[in-house]
């Protein structure tokens, strides 16, 4: 198995996803991301992103039900595949080995 | 359910199915709809609108394009749906070059005769578009060309005459006292000059056209300077030369600092290298002379003659941006008024000629009238549309094999649009593979029509010529794709795959009878055209002119002196071939006028017209077998002392018969010559048969004999030509030889009519292969319909002839009706054409007889192979399939 490779973005859209309390679909996702990074983003860009997680192999989608108030267009929902749980804790990982190994005083240093 | 009030615009949606993958549609889509809900309640419909457009825009990205081709992957989407893939997706693309490349191997016959037709016409119209192109490039290309003129005049007298030249001090007055023109620069120019190099060996030389030119002359115009610049010609004894003719007369060796003698007589130094002279432009001087050099070469352009006007003595002004050219044009009244002294000679008009319009404007020796470049054009379309309309007929005829095909589309849920698009694109490829085939024939055809035309075309890769290309394949696909797309995307599928469609389904037979018809009527135009120029260009060259052009040679006087003229004269009379010598200004029959005005007996002023003058000596009348109607020839002399009139002249001077004009005093040039008129000639064709027979004077004027012209045995031409040219060259070493018979000087009379003859012979030629390719394939379709009831009738005893009679009635008849619409049209057009001569032929009904016999029987022709073909069939074979 190739190394798990994510994007800044594609990381944020994948936590977000993982981190929805219900179904994720593009407009939650996108309202969400937007929320939470404090940035104006596109719909399209979020869309691009999700497909593209898709096709990595980190994220699943299905269809659901027709709803009235997209003009009978359904929703497609998205939830996090086995293969992307694996990625968002191997980056979670390499993060706090990185955090240790910093040398303690360090960012006093720095902020100081 | 209700309507919703608010709806995204509707163009967004459609760029966003256009640009989706389409198993990616619903879903965008409908997360964008529910935002853009959303934010109508927020914010307003205008506002969301504009919010959804732009959001809508931002799918235009690679990635969602890349997204089509990949298509949804299975296995991630937890089932694969049947999509309708977009019209443009490149899925479909390929199906359509797919089905299409199928179904035009499978015809081959048809695709060949198509792309073979199209390819035909679309080569034509490549190589009109671009000689149309070359022609309306003419002097475009100088830098300020939209505010440079030409000064030209026209003369107010009853015989109007235009020229191009003006007064030599026009330019001059117009400069120094007026401020209309940022610039004004003279131009004049002298064809064929003997061009020597000092001290080198008398063998090299060459005859040029040398320009005496003011330094604003080439300051106006934008030809550009390797060398030097335009001031270079500010000083006297100074010359200007392409690097062509520096290359012709030094070689290698840089040009600049040489000395250039002029017609043996007159030294200049190169100043200045020009590049050479680009093809489209008719100023075609490759050598400039200062123009201070010019009265001392040719003593009558001085700078206070105001009494004449030579085509020679050219003026260009550079208007400023902000002058009318009416305001200018009231300048040339005041010049005129203040310093032309003579009544007849202020009747001249001046105006301004831009230079765009020199190419064309033929009452100032414009080389191309701009309606044959229309009428090119017209013929080029009329090509295209010929094409078309064969195409047209053989698609709806084929239509009917695609039924099956068709339906099984429809059923299958193929959209209208769809199948139209597909039967396009379908077309769309035979457009564009012709078009390859056309720029190969265009560019293997390009040398012929240069050698025919006497022109210089290239194909040069340009934005223009790819833009008419493009422009071009899109129209011929549309032209034909169009009406049968329509056709057979309208089809019922019901019918359709039943088989129960029939003829009339696909347009019937009317339509394309309406469309063979047209077509042959274009290709009877063209034969009528070409038969009725062709006539009236025999008519032109078979006309007896009044004088004999057959057998005189004109041999150029480059000096005029009385002692070495008879001692030629008389070396010439030696050879046998030689029957008479007569030294002359010109031919009776010139392209050089040479007006000058006429004062008649004792009245009191100049005649209202010019009298048009044949300087000329007593061996003129025998040698070209002018006839005399009174009195007697003029008698030697080296200056006039007595004229011969023609009986137009008789005429104009209102006299009544020729008897009473003989021993009255006849006074020219403004009262330098003058004596009495002592005969009177038949008339002449002086001009070419568009122009009347002028008035002429006969007179003789030694100073004015350019011409030697030699009456010859024909019998023995060539060696007496030889014998000419050497005694010639024994008279006039330092001078270049060179010879015309005075036919081929009238045959240049009609370049442009001959050019225009075999344009329309060629394209007469296209047109008709075209048709019949058409015809061919139309009847080889209806042969394949009629196959059965071609068999019932065999086995019901039918001969052959009446089968074959069968097949052709249907084409003689369309053939009639094309004729019936050809005829009105053609005479209008041959009756405009004609219009132009004022001696002229008249449109006979046996030139469309003829041309309709001859279009019948191509017709026939065409249609016969394959009549008897299908009638010669066995019909047990025919029948036995059912």
């Amino acid at each position: 198995m190739r190394r798990a490779f994510l994007g800044e973005f594609e990381e944020i859209v994948l936590l977000v996803v993982a981190a929805c309390s219900d179904e994720a679909y593009g407009v939650t996702i996108w309202e969400e991301v937007q929320q939470q990074t404090g940035r104006s983003i596109t719909m399209s860009a979020v869309h691009a992103t999700l497909y593209r997680l898709e096709e990595k192999g980190y994220l699943a989608s299905s269809m659901g039900g027709a709803t009235a108030e997209r003009g009978g267009r359904r929703k497609r929902f998205f939830t996090l595949t086995a293969l992307g749980v694996r990625a968002l804790n191997d980056i979670q990982e390499m993060r706090n080995r990185l955090w240790e190994a910093i040398p303690p005083g360090k960012f006093q240093l720095i902020g100081g | 359910m209700n309507p919703r009030p608010v709806e995204p615009p509707r163009w967004a949606d459609r760029l966003l199915e256009a640009f989706l993958a389409p198993h990616l549609l619903e879903d965008v889509q409908g997360d964008l709809h529910e935002v853009f809900y959303k934010r109508v309640d927020e914010v307003g419909a205008t506002k969301a609108r504009r919010e959804y457009g732009w959001a809508a825009v931002q799918y235009v990205s690679p990635f969602f394009f890349k997204a089509f081709r990949r298509g949804p992957s299975p296995g991630i989407h937890e089932s694969v749906e049947y999509v309708q893939l977009p019209f443009f997706h490149p899925d479909m693309i390929r199906n359509y070059l797919t089905v299409a490349r199928r179904n035009l191997v499978r015809n081959k016959s048809y695709t060949t005769l198509n792309v073979f037709g199209l390819a035909l016409s679309m080569a034509c119209s490549i190589l009109i578009f671009m000689m149309v192109s070359y022609h309306l490039s003419f002097d475009r290309f100088h830098a300020n060309a939209d505010r440079i003129y030409r000064i030209v005049t026209g003369t107010g007298a009853a015989n109007a005459l235009s020229s191009a030249g003006v007064y030599v001090p026009m330019g001059r007055v117009f400069r120094d006292e007026y401020t209309f023109a940022e610039k004004t620069g003279r131009v004049a120019t002298n064809y064929g000059t003997t061009i020597s190099i000092p001290g080198t060996r008398s063998t090299n030389k060459f005859r040029e056209a040398i320009a005496f030119a003011e330094p604003e002359f080439l300051e106006i115009m934008s030809f550009p300077f390797v060398q030097g610049r335009p001031a270079a010609l500010a000083e006297p004894d100074r010359v200007v030369i392409t690097e062509a003719i520096g290359q012709k007369l030094f070689g290698d060796q840089n040009p600049v600092g040489k000395t250039i003698r002029l017609d043996n007589r007159m030294d200049v130094t190169v100043t200045g290298v020009l590049q050479n002279i680009p093809a489209n432009t008719d100023r075609r001087e490759e050598i400039y002379v200062s123009f201070a050099n010019l009265k001392p070469y040719n003593d009558w352009f001085h700078e206070e003659n105001w009494t004449g006007i030579s085509g020679n003595m050219q003026c260009f002004v550079l208007l400023k941006p902000t002058v009318p050219v009416a305001e200018a044009e009231k300048a040339f009244t005041a010049i005129s008024q203040k310093y032309i002294k003579d009544a007849t000679e202020r009747k001249n008009v001046f105006r301004l000629q831009p230079i765009a319009d020199i190419h064309f404007n033929l009452n100032y020796d414009g080389r191309m009238d701009k309606t044959n470049l229309w009428a090119l054009s017209l013929i080029g379309l009329l090509l295209i549309v010929t094409a078309c309309v064969n195409f047209v007929n053989l698609a709806t005829a084929q239509a009917l094999k695609r039924a099956k095909e068709i339906g099984i589309r429809k059923v299958l849920g193929s959209e209208r649009a769809q199948l139209f698009w597909q039967f396009i694109a379908e077309t769309g490829i035979i457009a564009v593979f012709a078009m390859l085939v056309a720029v190969g024939v265009a560019y293997l055809l390009m040398p012929l029509l240069n050698q025919l035309f006497q022109i210089d075309l290239s194909i040069m890769i340009n934005y223009q010529l790819v833009g008419f290309l493009v422009a071009l394949t899109i129209l011929v696909t549309l032209l034909s794709g169009s009406y049968p797309g329509l056709i057979l995307a309208g089809f019922q599928p019901i019918l359709a795959l039943k088989g129960k469609l029939s003829q009339k389904h696909v347009g019937g037979f009317s339509i394309r009878r309406v469309l063979v018809v047209g077509q042959l009527a274009i290709s009877q135009i063209l034969i009528i055209g070409t038969i009725v120029i062709t006539s009236q260009m025999r008519f032109s060259q078979q006309s007896d002119l009044g004088f004999n052009k057959n057998s005189v040679v004109l041999l150029p006087m480059p000096v005029q002196e009385a002692a070495k003229m008879s001692t030629l004269k008389s070396q010439f009379m030696q050879l046998p071939g030689v029957e008479n010598v007569s030294f002359c200004m010109q031919a009776p029959a010139s392209q050089a006028v040479n007006m000058t005005s006429v004062r008649f007996d004792n009245r009191d002023k100049d005649e209202d017209f010019l009298i048009r003058t044949k300087d000329a000596d007593e061996a003129y009348m025998p040698t070209f077998d002018l006839k005399l109607v009174a009195g007697r020839n003029i008698l030697h002399s080296d200056t006039t002392r007595e004229f011969v009139i023609n009986e137009t002249a008789v005429k104009a001077l209102g006299i009544k018969s020729p008897q009473e004009a003989l021993g009255k005093i006849l006074i020219t040039s403004k009262g330098r010559r003058r004596g009495p008129i002592v005969g009177v000639m038949k008339d002449f064709f002086n001009n070419s048969f568009r122009g009347a027979i002028d008035p002429i004077c006969l007179r003789a004027n030694l100073g004015e004999y350019g011409n030697c012209a030699v009456k010859i045995n024909l019998q023995s031409r060539r060696e007496t030509l030889t014998s000419l040219e050497k005694i010639w060259n024994t008279s006039f070493p330092e001078f270049i030889y060179s010879y015309q018979f005075v036919d081929d000087q009238v045959a240049q009379f009609y370049a442009l009519d001959e050019l225009i003859l075999k344009l329309i012979q060629f394209f007469a030629i296209i047109a008709i292969s075209i048709s019949c390719l058409g015809l061919f394939g139309m009847i080889s379709f209806m042969a394949a319909q009629k196959t059965k009831e071609i068999g019932i009738r065999k086995a019901l005893g039918a001969g052959v002839e009446s089968i074959v009679w069968l097949f052709s009635k249907e084409f003689i008849q369309l053939t009639g009706i094309a004729v019936l619409v050809a005829t009105p049209i053609a005479w209008w057009a041959m009756h405009r054409w004609l219009q132009d001569f004022v001696y002229k032929i008249g449109i006979e009904w046996w030139m469309f007889a003829l041309s309709g016999t001859v279009a019948l029987s191509i017709v026939l022709l065409t249609v016969s192979y394959q009549s008897v073909k299908a009638a010669l069939v066995n019909p047990v074979k025919s029948l036995r399939s059912e």
